[in-house]
């Protein structure tokens, strides 16, 4: 069971595939940062130009946990 | 045993459209799905079990009045004046306004709609569930059978499925829950 009492910014920062997310064009890259940042998946998925669902897609391929 | 109506936003519907127990979630719910709600649906997938469900009548549709709309942004307002708060976005906000109005049982995992109901005294009526007190309750009603070898299995396969972890603190909680009540432990 993975611990996840801790920060959750923390928890995405370290989970999330940093060399994948810079890979990507800077829209949405920016909105992964955005996300990692402040959880917040509906304006991320706005910056990004993506439906909720298409980010959360993203969000996965980045490898970047949904902490609630 | 009669359902309760529910209402879910997009966060909370995609995870469990990914998740391999989905169907389990209409054994305690009937739910609403926004229209906004639906326009953020894009895969064939999801889109086909959404649509199955709303054929069934498990889902139905929910359309946003201009008043509940104008509500929700007053949610959004307020939200993002109180310190310490994650922002309410639409989405949610106009689900918690549902759950004022017609008493539907709020279904999201979001931290701002959480906290915002915990601090708004005119909307403290307004109950939220979470996955992981549904994944509890499904055990608890014995529609998802629990592991007794293994108590924390079920709420592990909903994590491994949406990739969302469960804070560790409610986890354990919820575990001992199982341990106690249908595993027999002290």
């Amino acid at each position: 069971m993975e611990a996840v009492e801790e920060d959750p910014r923390e928890l995405r920062r370290r989970f999330a595939d940093w060399g994948f997310i810079e890979s990507l064009p800077p829209r949405l890259r920016e909105a992964l940062k955005y996300y990692i940042e402040t959880g917040d998946m509906y304006v991320a998925s706005r910056i990004a130009g993506l439906t909720i669902e298409e980010f959360n897609e993203l969000r996965i391929r980045a490898n970047i946990p949904n902490v609630a | 045993m009669s359902r309760s109506f529910a209402i879910a936003d997009t966060c909370f519907l995609i995870d469990w459209a990914r998740y391999r127990g989905r169907d389990l979630l209409f054994k305690l719910y009937i739910v609403y799905v926004p229209e906004s709600v639906l326009r953020e649906v894009k895969s064939e997938s999801t889109i086909a079990w959404i649509a199955s469900k709303l054929a069934s009548g498990d889902l139905a549709l929910f359309t946003e009045t201009e008043s509940e709309v104008e509500e929700a942004r007053s949610i959004m307002e307020r939200s993002r004046r109180m310190p310490n708060t994650p922002a309410v976005d639409l989405p949610e906000a106009i689900c918690i306004v549902a759950g004022r109005r017609r008493g539907y049982v709020v279904l999201t995992e979001n931290r701002g709609a959480l906290k915002f109901v915990e601090l708004a005294e005119d909307y403290s009526g307004v109950i939220i569930h979470r996955s992981l007190e549904i994944l509890l309750q499904l055990q608890l009603k014995r529609y998802l059978e629990p592991d007794c070898g293994d108590p924390a299995l079920r709420f592990r396969e909903y994590e491994e499925d949406t990739k969302h972890l469960f804070p560790r603190k409610d986890l354990l909680n919820a575990v001992a829950t199982i341990r106690r009540e249908l595993c027999g432990e002290t």
